[in-house]
């Protein structure tokens, strides 16, 4: 029985498409539906992917005081906020997508859901939506925490408004969210696991929080021309956004399969 | 009779990585004879010129200030010719790495493991290419900017895309199921190849420091030796790659050989 050199791996592709999800008749947006919703249950009784994620962005912002306190007060720290902030909040996802994943395979979960008839694209939306909303949740308390310790006594008149630091955040966790799920289901099944999922996860992030970090930068500190910029790098950010996630979301049934 | 097959493409291989070692030898050489050499000494630039010539050619510092309404510059003579081996090996990664993602795809879409075993091949050879081109740009960089290393666009995507080859291999070594492996291999690969194309086009789209080579346009006599530096540079990305391709394949069947032994 000696092994050919070059050989079809014994996972095939498809051929045809399998039989439509069909006899029992289950909407994608249903399926959809009940992934997302066992994750939100599941939280709703643990309450561990928010508290946890929480915790840690409160002690990344605690930490960020130490690289502060000897700044002087003569500092804008205005000038580097956005980057602190979406530092907390890239470090708090890697957590939060690492603990998503993990539950699923060790509690058979994942497993179960391959052997259910969902279409696959549709449990990567269903995790990765899921993912979603825990990360804007952290969020929507992180933010506010933010500005009032590091920003409350910042010289802030010319500052944009509001809204255009929410949406750079929610440009930003769309990215974070959609290719993280890839990446995380990809680094639990592998020897080094939450190591793995930084490792790949930081640098193909990279040019989505540049362009995030210089759209929320700018609303931030309101130079003159301000709103132009702030466009110009919501629209690179949306296009990688948009790059990304079609590409994990081709891509997702390979991993599933593997 | 079928080693026969497997020897000649390793022949034509070995022959063209001496030819473009030459080639790349030869146009090293050509950029100091036939090319337009940048003088010895000290040129006068009017500050209007200085700011126009910032090309791969001539980099004037376009900071200086203006003495009796001119510009002193030494003009870079040898540090120059670092562009015959740094551009060519850039294009060279650019393209290897586009080889390494088609044969990704091939892969998922075939299922053949030794689409696999060429595109981590073609992977290797692309980032042997990546560190070559950082090395001279960072010996180029520190020649004509006067730093080490900058956050410009250009080096910042390069630098990442680096990053993502080293943990392509990193990615590959904490598998250990073969065709679990050969499948995440082959997805990340495609991911991280999507910087390649942001990291080729971002000097045309965001105005950098980094000069872009075929906008600025270049003498005949500068681009015939840097055509025959980028075809020699090929030759041996290719020549390395075949090469790899070849003693992969004999270590795959000294492994069935063993195999076969031990059943």
């Amino acid at each position: 029985m000696a092994r050919e050199l070059d050989y079809v791996m014994t996972k095939k592709p498809k051929s045809e498409p399998e039989q439509k999800s069909g006899s029992l008749n289950i909407s994608g947006w249903r399926q959809f539906k009940a992934i997302l919703r066992k994750d939100i249950v599941i939280e709703l009784r643990t309450k561990e992917m928010i508290t946890s994620m929480g915790l840690y962005a409160l002690l990344v912002l605690v930490i960020y005081y130490i690289a502060l306190s000897n700044a002087g007060s003569n500092f804008e720290t205005q000038r580097i906020a956005a980057g602190l902030l979406f530092l907390a909040i890239v470090f708090t996802s890697m957590l939060g997508l690492n603990r998503s994943l993990v539950h699923e395979v060790d509690q058979g979960c994942l497993e179960a859901l391959l052997l259910s008839p969902i279409d696959r694209p549709i449990i990567f939306f269903g995790k990765a939506v899921g993912n979603l909303i825990f990360l804007l949740i952290v969020e929507v308390f992180v933010t506010p925490l933010f500005y009032f310790i590091f920003l409350s006594s910042a010289k802030m008149q010319n500052s944009g408004p509001v809204w255009m630091v929410a949406i750079a955040l929610v440009v930003g966790s769309i990215g974070i969210a959609g290719v993280g799920t890839l990446l995380a289901t990809m680094s639990v099944n592998t020897k080094g696991k939450d190591f793995m999922l930084s490792v790949m996860f930081i640098p193909i992030m990279f040019p989505l929080l540049l362009a995030v970090v210089a759209a929320a930068s700018q609303a931030i500190m309101g130079d003159p021309g301000y709103v132009k910029v702030f466009w110009q790098m919501i629209a690179a950010a949306t296009a990688y956004d948009a790059l990304m996630i079609g590409a994990s979301f081709a891509l997702y049934e390979f991993i599933l399969e593997a | 009779m079928k080693g026969e097959r497997v020897k000649k493409p390793i022949k034509i291989a070995i022959i063209l990585m001496l030819v473009g070692g030459l080639l790349t030898t030869a146009a090293f050489l050509m950029a100091f004879n036939t090319a337009e050499v940048q003088t010895f000494g000290t040129v006068n630039l009017t500050k209007a010129q200085a700011a126009a010539s910032n090309t791969v050619f001539e980099v004037a510092p376009a900071n200086l200030q203006p003495i009796d309404g001119t510009i002193n510059y030494l003009r870079p003579w040898f540090s120059q010719k670092i562009f015959y081996f740094h551009v060519p090996f850039a294009e060279a990664s650019f393209l290897i790495f586009t080889v390494a993602a088609f044969f990704a795809v091939m892969f998922l879409s075939k299922r053949r493991k030794s689409f696999d075993t060429k595109s981590r091949i073609a992977m290797e050879v692309a980032f042997l290419f990546v560190v070559a081109t950082m090395i001279t740009g960072d010996l180029w960089t520190r020649a004509s900017w006067g730093m080490w290393w900058d956050w410009e666009p250009r080096l910042t995507t390069y630098l990442i895309m680096m990053l993502l080859m080293l943990v392509y291999f990193v990615l590959r070594n904490s598998i250990e199921d073969e065709e679990r492996r050969a499948m995440y291999a082959s997805v990340f690969c495609i991911i991280a190849w999507i910087d390649a194309p942001i990291s080729f086009f971002i000097t045309r789209i965001i105005p950098s420091q980094h000069p872009v080579v075929f906008k600025s346009g270049m003498a005949t006599s500068n681009l015939v030796p840097f055509i025959v530096a980028q075809v020699g540079m090929i030759m041996i990305g290719y020549a390395i790659y075949t090469l790899r391709v070849g003693e992969e394949q004999n270590r795959e069947r000294l492994e069935i050989i063993k195999e076969a032994i031990e059943n």
